[in-house]
């Protein structure tokens, strides 16, 4: 198979996969009880109202004439209206305001995670060992031994609300305010970037000792290559590819893993949204999100197995 | 020398293991035994006692409805480490299977597999596990069915890309010349070569599962009171933290050193299950 | 009996306070898209709450709505400090022995896009709510209004089918969704768009709002009350994690909360940086027993339940003491409806509760699931009932948390045994009682009907004299114990959080917020 054919093939497999996915969460959606009229109404809500509502919206008609409207809409690029976030926001706006600022968290905590991870991960499986490797293997396993909405608290206590260096609360939009975004994310990305680092340094080092015992490693130290070559092209490159894809394994958890800390610092993300409207059954909004996340992940999914195949190219047959 | 002296000798000797296996043991031992032998329930209420703060008696305090927060930490631990571990296992099963076979395999299968695997990894882990929550309700078996599937794509995929890179090694080919079954090769040959990753992954992953339960629980979702769990007890902290800090905070600090002892663990696992680094260690 | 009272236009309480406008010069997220408006910023976060749906006040049913609502309209009527009811859109008003009302009002207020508010107004956003067509949710507020006939520009008179007490109260600037709006901008922007960018006669106009994350008021040149609102602007950030808001208030990152979670309240009192405001609140918190299900079909079951639990123990462990244990629907700051003599089948007896087991068909081990939603309070209301109940009865009552909208809708459909409910700022008897107890009520999920009960209620309604429509409460709350549809459990405080820097901030009974602003001022 060509490579263009192959890559048509995956992007239909993309496309499929968001198609079946979007399905599913519908019609596990509807699956469950309850009603998005009664968080727009409120819980004491007088029945006509609900009923209106219900009309409104649809909502009264059988499931899959609803699951069609939508998709026919959807297919038109239009993601329609929330039922109960502010009287009918349009969705596309929403996770076109949202996802900059999930992105940009995510970003930001995926960039501390790599620099600290690269470091630890490099400096352990060198001085295995040895006194470097204990400290570095320590602190990897201690960030990742606190549970993120943990650390949170800690660090809010600590670094907000204690020295009084970072803002206890809040979270400016980078759109807004880049040097406000990179300051008041601060302490919401250490607290999502900390067990992340740990688990890519542990990945990180554990390939890299796997890796430095390798036949290819013994015949090539053999050749009488320099060690500084044999690390970087032999060991180092390849080490990458279990590194680069567990990165990739992280996508999904900066996306919506993070909801608890979006609500610790107040930061609109998309997770967020969506965990709020699965709450709500405010079912296009959560169409909308998943849609966005099957298209980001799957996305990502396919770059990573890009680089992957780039870093080792037997993978390209 | 038999096999298990040897396996003993190196975990003693493996200093990281061992300091994993001893908190281990500890926790253990306190989540079965020393739970029994708390002289307080975790589940009855003392309202003459409510939010007391640490002390001898009680040495993580009271919580707002005057029980003993070691006892509960420890009952809780027992449900908390229940049921990540089973959500682990089973979505480590499950998912290491289907990576090596869809990598094995290759064509449709693969794909079929893959497009599956996908489909739940694309979805974060606690949208899925809320699903899930809405849908069929809370209970620990949900929210073990919840982990299971938050971390099986995360196997199916470790698996199998690391089998693709194991599949076209000399060794590999050469079992398959000597016309060994599908079953063999991938028991025999390939999982012992790819096992590390996925067991670094499974310690982490029974550690993570402690943290997504205690997150389901932030959000008010996953297991039924009276039950404890390290979550649930956490949760019920941070809503009167100014008054009793020690319910939160020491709560937290004893599921870091728990997931400390996991992670050493799986790690001084790691060394010891890679054949490479074991030859080398007993050669 | 005709009254009529005069409202004068520099209320002593709402000039209170320091009258310097300073901008403030306080670093924080909320300040960035902050405009060059005259005037400080106020930043008063909506703790607790994440969701506003409309600003339309004829479709606002949720507390965070009414939050911003206050601040951005009136009603004909309003609360004093003393909860009393005063004019306020009104000059003056008076009651017809037929329960008609006359409002005469002020001939200078101004919308916010500068047009007048004339008795037109006040016919179109009343018949508006009584539109089938519009579907308002709070239609059955104004449902006895037969007519509504705007006089001259600044009479309006109000007749109803037959005298409806509560009507009054249903016209003031509360939780109640009669807020006058402009007949021509309503008319011209269509209900959706009104609801997404409202125009009020308030202290305050929207200036932006951000779904889930903020609302930004800014001051209004048109308001007509002199002087105020003495701020040029407020910024409310909607904080869903109430621990949240007290971390975004001990870090200077707001300047006011609207709740604060119940167990901090002590610990905050001894700061000097912050001030707690705290009163008894309008709210009631009880669990509904269906009736359609055993156990609970068993009125010696229901007794035994309410006289097997210590209600001041709850208060204590949930509320942290920040209430008060009730035994009836009403809550104690409706002093006029409330009946302070507590009730022996809402007192703990452990005795008698042992002997209604004894009468009632179900024996210990009964089991029964009590559902409730999330962590929080709810949670720990049915934990810590099941648990005293369970210990004084040997029941084997289980709580069942599952999320919240799945409870609403399980309610509505009868499909619980027992579940935790209330609801809070409401400020009329009636809507405690009528439609939880009502056979036909819409909030009466546990199908409770008692129809000697209902003609009460339906008399209460009726009667104008305040004294003896109490009378009527009072009776009515009486003999619904007996029946013990409902197990009363407690009226929680209500609390804000304020920085010491902000003056002029009245608390009221029913949670009020946004009416407030206007008195507000920042050192």
């Amino acid at each position: 198979m060509s490579r263009a054919a192959a890559i048509s093939w995956r992007f239909l497999g993309i496309a499929l996969t968001v198609l079946v996915g979007a399905f599913a969460v519908f019609m596990v959606m509807k699956a469950a009880p309850g009603d998005p009229a009664l968080v727009v109404l409120g819980e004491q809500a007088p029945p006509e109202a609900v009923a209106a509502f219900h009309q409104r919206y649809h909502l009264d008609a059988p499931v899959l004439e609803q699951f069609w409207l939508w998709f026919v809409a959807a297919l038109g690029g239009d993601f329609g209206r929330s039922l109960t976030i502010a009287g009918g926001t349009s969705i596309s706006g929403l996770i076109a305001a949202r996802l900059p600022n999930t992105i940009f968290i995510g970003l930001y905590a995926l960039i501390l995670g790599v620099i600290v991870s690269l470091a630890m991960g490099t400096i352990a499986a060198l001085r295995r060992g040895r006194v470097a490797d204990t400290v570095a293997t320590s602190i990897a396993v201690l960030g990742i031994s606190m549970p993120d909405f943990w650390l949170s608290y800690v660090l809010v206590f600590a670094f907000a609300l204690g020295v009084g260096w970072f803002p206890s609360y809040g979270f400016v939009s980078p759109g807004q305010s880049l040097s406000g975004a990179l300051y008041s994310g601060f302490l919401p990305a250490v607290a999502i970037s900390a067990p992340m680092a740990a688990v890519f340094a542990r990945t990180l080092r554990a390939a890299l000792l796997e890796l430095a015992h390798r036949e290819f490693v013994t015949v090539a130290r053999s050749f009488g290559f320099a060690e500084v070559f044999i690390f970087l092209h032999f060991v180092f490159r390849n080490a990458l590819i279990p590194y680069v894809t567990v990165i990739g394994l992280q996508v999904r958890y900066l996306l919506g893993g993070v909801v608890v800390i979006e609500r610790i610092f107040g930061i609109a993300g998309v997770g967020s949204l969506m965990v709020d409207a699965a709450f709500g059954r405010d079912y296009p909004v959560v169409e909308a999100c998943a849609i966005t996340f099957l298209v980001i992940v799957l996305g990502v999914n396919f770059l990573v197995d890009l680089a992957c195949t780039f870093l080792d190219p037997r993978r390209a047959n | 020398m038999p096999l298990w002296r040897r396996r003993l000798g190196a975990l003693v000797r493996n200093r990281t293991a061992l300091a994993g296996a001893v908190i281990m043991a500890v926790l253990l031992a306190g989540i079965t035994l020393g739970a029994e032998l708390m002289p307080y329930s975790a589940v009855d209420m003392d309202f003459a006692n409510i939010l007391s703060p640490p002390s001898w008696a009680h040495p993580l305090g009271t919580d707002s409805f005057g029980r003993d927060v070691l006892t509960r930490v420890l009952y809780g631990g027992r449900i908390s480490l229940l049921i990540s571990f089973a959500g682990v296992l089973i979505a480590a099963a499950a998912g290491t299977l289907t990576g090596m076979a869809s990598a094995y395999h290759g064509g449709l299968t693969d794909a079929a597999l893959m497009r599956f695997s996908d489909l739940l990894f694309a979805f974060p882990s606690f949208v899925l596990a809320l699903f899930l929550m809405v849908v069929l309700g809370f209970g620990v078996q949900n929210v073990i069915l919840a982990i299971a599937l938050v971390y099986f794509p995360i196997f199916a995929r470790l698996a199998r890309n690391t089998t693709l890179l194991i599949k076209e090694e000399p060794f590999v080919q050469a079992a398959r010349l000597m016309g060994q079954g599908t079953l063999r090769i991938l028991f025999r040959e390939i999982l012992p070569n790819i096992a590390a990753p996925l067991v670094v992954q499974a310690s982490v992953g029974v550690a993570f599962g402690i943290v997504i339960e205690a997150g389901l629980s932030f959000l008010g979702l996953g297991v039924q009171p009276p039950i404890p769990s390290l979550g649930v007890i956490m949760a019920d902290g941070r809503e009167y933290f100014q008054r009793g800090p020690w319910v939160l905070t020491l709560t937290g600090l004893v599921i870091s050193i728990a997931l400390l002892g996991l992670n050493l663990l799986g790690d001084g696992l790691r060394d010891l299950t890679d054949p490479r680094l074991r030859r080398q260690a007993e050669l | 009996m005709a009254k009529r009272r005069r409202n004068g236009l520099s209320r002593r309480s709402l000039l209170k306070g320091a009258s310097a406008l300073a901008m403030t010069s306080l670093a924080g997220p909320w300040l960035v898209g902050r405009a060059g408006a005259v005037g400080a910023t106020l930043r008063a976060g909506i703790t607790g709450y994440d969701v506003i749906n409309t600003l339309d006040p004829g479709k606002a049913t949720l507390i965070p709505e009414y939050y911003v609502i206050w601040a951005i309209f009136n009603g004909l009527l309003k609360f004093d400090e003393k909860m009393e009811i005063v004019p306020d859109l009104a000059e003056s008003y008076k009651v017809e022995p037929d329960g008609s009302l006359e409002f005469k009002l002020h001939a200078n207020v101004k919308f916010h896009d500068g047009s007048a508010m004339t008795s037109e107004d006040v016919k179109f956003t009343l018949e508006r709510l009584l539109d089938d067509k519009f579907a308002s949710p709070n239609r059955s507020k104004v449902s006895a209004i037969d007519q509504v006939t705007a006089v001259d520009p600044t009479t309006v008179r109000i007749k109803t089918k037959e005298p409806f007490a509560p009507l009054l109260t249903f016209l003031t600037n509360a939780r109640t969704g009669t807020q006058i709006l402009p007949k021509g901008a309503v008319e011209q922007m269509g209900a959706e768009a009104f609801g997404r960018k409202p125009i009020g006669t308030g202290a305050f106009m929207v200036k932006e709002w951000t779904a889930k994350e903020r609302v930004a008021l800014e001051a209004s040149p048109h308001y007509f009350y002199q002087g105020l609102p003495k701020l040029g602007a407020v910024e409310m950030p909607l904080i869903p994690e109430e621990s949240s808001g007290v971390t975004a208030l001990l870090g200077n990152q707001i300047d006011l909360t609207s709740t604060a979670p119940f167990a901090d309240v002590p610990e905050l009192e001894k700061r000097t940086d912050i001030r707690v405001f705290r009163q008894a609140g309008l709210n009631t918190r009880f669990i509904a027993l269906n009736h359609r299900k055993p156990p609970f079909d068993d009125v010696h079951f229901r007794r035994a339940v309410s006289l097997a639990f210590d209600r001041e123990a709850m208060v204590k462990v949930v509320l942290f003491g920040e209430g008060v244990s009730s035994h009836g629907l009403i809550p104690p700051s409706l002093k006029f409806a409330y009946d302070p003599k507590p009730r022996e089948l809402t007192t703990f007896n452990a005795a008698r509760a042992k002997e209604e087991l004894a009468k009632s068909k179900y024996k210990a081990g009964t089991e029964a699931a009590i559902l409730t939603w999330g962590a929080g309070w709810w949670k720990r209301v049915a934990e810590v009932w099941t648990a005293q109940v369970n210990q004084t009865l040997g029941t084997v009552l289980r709580v069942e948390v599952t999320e919240a909208n799945t409870v609403y809708a399980r309610q509505r459909a009868g499909d619980f045994q027992g579940s935790v409910w209330g609801w809070l700022g409401f400020v009329d008897p009636d809507e405690y009682l009528y439609d939880v107890l009502y056979s036909k009520g819409y909030r009466n999920f546990q199908g409770y009907s008692n129809p000697k009960l209902d003609d009460l209620l339906v008399k209460a309604r009726q009667e104008l004299d305040r004294g003896k429509r109490g009378q009527l409460y009072k009776e009515a709350e009486a003999m619904m114990i007996e029946d013990m549809p409902i197990v009363p459990c407690f009226c929680s405080n209500v609390h804000n959080l304020a920085s010491t820097k902000v003056s002029g901030f009245v608390q009221l009974p029913y949670s009020n917020y946004g009416d407030t602003f206007q008195s507000i001022s920042i050192a």
